[in-house]
Parts: structure tokens; C-alpha cells; sequence
């Protein structure tokens, strides 16, 4: 089994097509929805994805076939190591407890992998260090 | 044991001072003893790197040609008092940019002149017959003007509150950003590495004291704002935000590294700044409250939905609970965040303890002690009559 994320993107001729229930069911895939949006433009999805790799290929490109622009997405948020101050702020907002306190050298960890794009953490910083990169 | 400022100081100059941070002092007390660790150890070392919103900077431009008697200031659009000289100002940390944002503000113009970035002055005036010019538009950097020092009338406080939410909806504090239903809390003291907590009584910090302040040696220059002796205590130490220190230094000396421009979302700007105070070890009291540690230094929750002054601690917590990572709360476990860098206070510590063991940093005796007795009196509705 692995574990992806991925930015779909759908155009506003495809936003009404249940796409992603039909590759869940199809291809017996674990989706978590992290973020969703329509908008006049059409509609945007950020998914975590869990399967095995073959089905999740497929699974894939059966969206890509449909018209669904797809991005896998590791990196969601950005810090500007300059402007942190290892104060620790985010650590009580992040859902997914993406940060961690370093309890030797008390700066604060940032664990991407853990991050589920909520962007929480981006007004919570004090000196402002954390960006969001999609959406 | 008694020890005196000028023995220490006589100590740093010939270079067999023992200096400790307040962390590194705790282990030494613990496992040496009080009396032996009294004997040893001439300076304990402590910093703290927070929010301080009643932060500012003085400065003097110079004089314009033909001279201008400046009536108005704006430094990159964010508003500065003049009430002062000619060419005074005097910066607002909190004070907000004048286009309705709230996220760039007098803190941001204070750190971007400590980077030696140049700032954008406009002034306005009305013009006299010394002062004849009525407008002014020019760039300004800390290598352009006369002085430029911080004046902070409020710093370093002596313990603060923990923040949490009891109410349903999220609260855009000055405490950060505090989730719903209990949803987690946040806490702003250093603990075992905060100045005041370690010299709870001011027994060795009065005015005059020379310190760390933003990378530079200042000094504690008064009492600062919201002064209060009248707090409990718990290990000899106050249970709620205490005294104070206004302090000052000159930003010309000052790094980024420790003055750092902060926006709490939907409240405003702070400034960070980052102080140490050295604490002489006069005797063995001053150890024993230098020595104190996180589990021994309380601070009481406080429900910040509840918008008025006299809310009253919900419980009162250790600082080692509280950097522990959760504290409990009514049965449940509450993610804590601390608003201020630890990791920062420990620098600080370190670096001023390097400062003193290389002789460069001499220990001050204050010039004159710290008010021992001082209430916090709060502002009621009043007549003419009554006041």
C-alpha cells in the first residue's frame, strides 16, 4: 500500500461528473479529502490517496482520461527558515501534527510528509514564516 | 556567603568569572547543593525572546535644507509621534500602516532599519519662520540619522497568563490564535529562563542595570509600565504577571536576530525582542530563586472568551507541564504552544554568558532598586469629583 496526495483540478464541463467516487469504487482506493473548491472556474480537489501502487496507476489515470488535471503534490507548505523564530505557535494549531518540539535543541520540527494542506498554521505564525504553495 | 558587584566584576576582568545560564544552573543546584553552588558560580545568565508590544524607537533625521519643523511623520507609510523636536520621533512598535491593513506596522519599520534597510520618511509641516519647509520626502537607514534608540516602557514581564477558549468560536488574540471549546492554549513567559522569574524580588535588577537587549548592551532605564508587586506567589515567586522593566539601547548595535516584526492575525503588529539579564549571586537566596525550574514557576489559565479584567484562573500550571506539550483541562488534554522562543531565551543566555566570560560585558549595580511595593490599578468610569 501507498499513501499520495494529489491537487485535481476539474473543469466547469466535468465539476457535475462524480469522477472521484467512480475511481474510489473502480479501483478500491482509500480517499481522504484534505481541501475542496468550486468556483466559476470549475473546482479543485486535494486528496490523500491510499492503495496499491497498481491500482492507484490506474486509478490515475482513469481521472486524467476523464478531462481531470492531476498534480501530485509533496511539498504544501513552505517555511521561511530566516523568519522563524522557533517560538512554537503552530504547534498547538497543526491538526496533523506536522510540527514538533525538539525537546534537546528546542527549535521546532516541521514534518511535511504529515501535512495535509489545511493551512492553518499560516496566520498563526507570529513572524509570519509559513507559506502556503497550492491553491 | 556574600559576594559583591565589584569582586564579580574584578572576577570578569581578569578572566576566572564562573557564569552558568539559568538553565545550567538548575543541574548544578541539584547536584551540588545550594551552599557549594552559591560558592561556585559568580553569574547566572538569563534571556527571554517574546512578544513585547509596548516597544519603540526615538529617532532624530537631522535637519532638512531649507529646515523643516516636522508636524507629521510617516515611516513606509506607518504613522510616527512627533510631539517632540523638529526631527524627533518616536516609533510605535503596534502602530499600524495607514492603509487598513493590519499586518505592517511600526515593529516592521523598527526591524527593517536594524537590517540596514533604507525606510521611507514623509513629514509634513506647517511651517514658522525658522522651519520654513512644509513637506518632506526622502529615504532614511541607521547610517542616515543621528540617534535611533528602542525605549521599551514595558518588557520583560515577570510571568504571564496561559490563554485558552471556552467558547465555540476561534479567538483572534494577542495570545495567538486560540481554538474553540478548549481547543488548545498558549503561554508567553521563557519559565526557567526569564528574567524576572529568576530574581523574582529585583534584588539585583534596578535602573542602571546593564543588559541584553536585541543583540546590543542596554540598560533598564525604569520601572516599567504595569508595575505590580501586589500578586500571590508560589516558591517565593508571583502566580501572575508581576513587575516590569522599562529598558532601553541603541539600535545601531542591534541584530534581526533578536528584534524580530510580528503580526497576530486579526489583532496587529508586535515587536519580538529578545533580552537577557545578568543576576549577580550576591548570596545563597539569589541562587535559590536563580535556580528555580520550570516545575517549580506556576502560571495561571485564564479563558480569554471571557472579555473582562477580572477573570479568575481556571487552574494554575507549571511551566514544565505547559513545555511538556499539553496541560489538562477539566479532564481533557489541551495542545499547548508557547508565543515565545525558547530556543531564542536560550541564546540569549548562552551568548551573554559568553559576553561576560570574555570580559565584555561588565555586571552593573543598579543605580537605584526597583519599587518594592506597587499595585496595578485599573481605570474606572469616574467624575471629576471622585478622582
Amino acid at each position: 500500500m501507498v499513501k499520495k496526495k494529489y491537487l485535481l483540478s476539474f473543469t466547469p464541463a466535468i465539476v457535475n461528473e462524480p469522477l472521484t467516487y467512480k475511481m474510489i469504487k473502480e479501483y478500491d482506493l482509500l480517499v481522504n479529502i484534505l481541501r475542496a473548491e468550486v468556483s466559476e472556474r470549475g473546482g479543485r480537489l486535494l486528496i490523500e490517496v491510499e492503495g496499491k501502487p497498481s491500482q492507484m496507476n490506474k486509478g490515475i489515470s482513469f481521472l486524467k482520461d476523464a478531462g481531470v488535471e492531476v498534480r501530485e503534490l509533496n511539498e504544501y507548505v513552505n517555511r521561511d527558515e530566516d523568519r522563524c523564530t522557533d517560538c512554537g505557535a503552530c504547534l498547538s494549531i497543526c491538526p496533523a501534527d506536522a510540527f514538533e518540539m525538539d525537546k534537546q535543541t528546542w527549535k521546532v520540527l516541521f514534518k511535511g510528509d504529515r501535512c495535509i494542506a489545511c493551512g492553518l498554521c499560516i496566520d498563526t505564525c507570529p513572524p509570519r514564516a509559513m507559506k502556503l504553495r497550492i491553491w | 556567603m556574600k559576594r559583591t558587584y565589584e569582586e564579580i566584576n574584578e572576577k570578569i576582568k581578569k578572566g576566572d568569572v564562573v557564569v552558568m545560564t539559568a538553565e545550567e544552573v538548575i543541574k548544578v543546584v541539584e547536584s551540588q547543593g545550594l551552599e557549594s553552588a552559591t560558592k561556585e558560580i559568580d553569574v547566572v545568565t538569563t534571556g527571554t525572546f517574546g512578544a513585547m508590544c509596548s516597544s519603540g524607537a526615538f529617532l532624530n533625521f537631522g535637519h532638512a535644507e531649507p529646515p523643516i519643523k516636522m508636524q507629521r511623520v510617516w515611516l513606509n507609510g506607518v504613522p510616527a509621534y512627533t510631539g517632540l523636536a523638529a526631527v524627533d520621533a518616536y516609533i510605535g512598535a503596534t502602530e499600524l500602516k495607514e492603509n487598513g491593513d493590519l499586518d505592517y506596522g511600526g515593529a516592521h519599520v523598527i526591524e527593517e532599519l536594524i537590517a540596514g534597510k533604507p525606510v521611507h520618511l514623509r513629514a509634513t509641516a506647517y511651517g514658522t519662520d525658522c522651519y520654513p519647509r512644509r513637506s518632506i520626502e526622502t529615504y532614511i537607514s541607521l547610517k542616515t540619522i543621528n540617534q535611533a534608540y528602542l525605549y521599551n516602557p514595558r518588557n520583560a514581564y515577570q510571568n504571564y497568563a496561559v490563554a485558552t477558549n471556552s467558547s465555540d468560536t476561534t479567538l483572534f488574540t494577542y495570545m495567538g490564535k486560540l481554538l474553540p471549546n478548549y481547543g488548545n492554549a498558549t503561554f508567553s513567559s521563557a519559565g526557567q529562563l526569564s528574567p524576572l522569574l529568576k530574581d523574582p524580588l529585583c534584588r539585583t535588577i534596578g535602573i542602571g542595570t546593564r543588559i541584553f537587549i536585541g543583540g546590543a548592551k542596554g540598560f533598564v532605564a525604569w520601572e516599567g509600565t504595569q508595575y505590580n508587586t501586589t500578586v500571590p506567589t508560589k516558591n517565593g515567586v508571583p502566580l501572575r504577571p508581576g513587575r516590569t522593566l522599562a529598558v532601553i539601547g541603541d539600535m545601531k548595535e542591534m541584530s534581526t536576530e533578536f528584534i524580530r516584526a510580528l503580526y497576530f492575525h486579526r489583532y496587529g503588529v508586535s515587536l519580538a525582542v529578545g533580552i537577557g539579564v545578568p543576576i549577580p549571586i550576591l548570596d545563597q537566596e539569589v541562587m535559590k530563586f536563580a535556580s528555580l525550574s520550570d516545575k517549580d514557576l506556576f502560571a495561571p489559565v485564564l479563558d480569554y472568551s471571557l472579555q473582562s479584567r477580572n477573570r479568575k484562573p481556571l487552574k494554575e500550571v507549571s511551566y514544565a507541564e505547559l513545555r511538556s506539550g499539553s496541560i489538562e483541562l477539566f479532564g481533557k488534554k489541551v495542545k499547548t504552544s508557547s508565543l515565545s522562543s525558547y530556543y531564542k531565551a536560550r541564546v540569549i543566555a548562552e551568548k551573554l554568558k559568553k559576553m561576560i566570560e570574555e570580559g565584555e560585558f561588565l555586571i552593573s549595580r543598579p543605580v537605584q532598586p526597583l519599587p518594592e511595593e506597587r499595585s496595578f490599578k485599573p481605570l474606572d468610569i469616574r467624575s471629576k469629583e471622585e478622582v
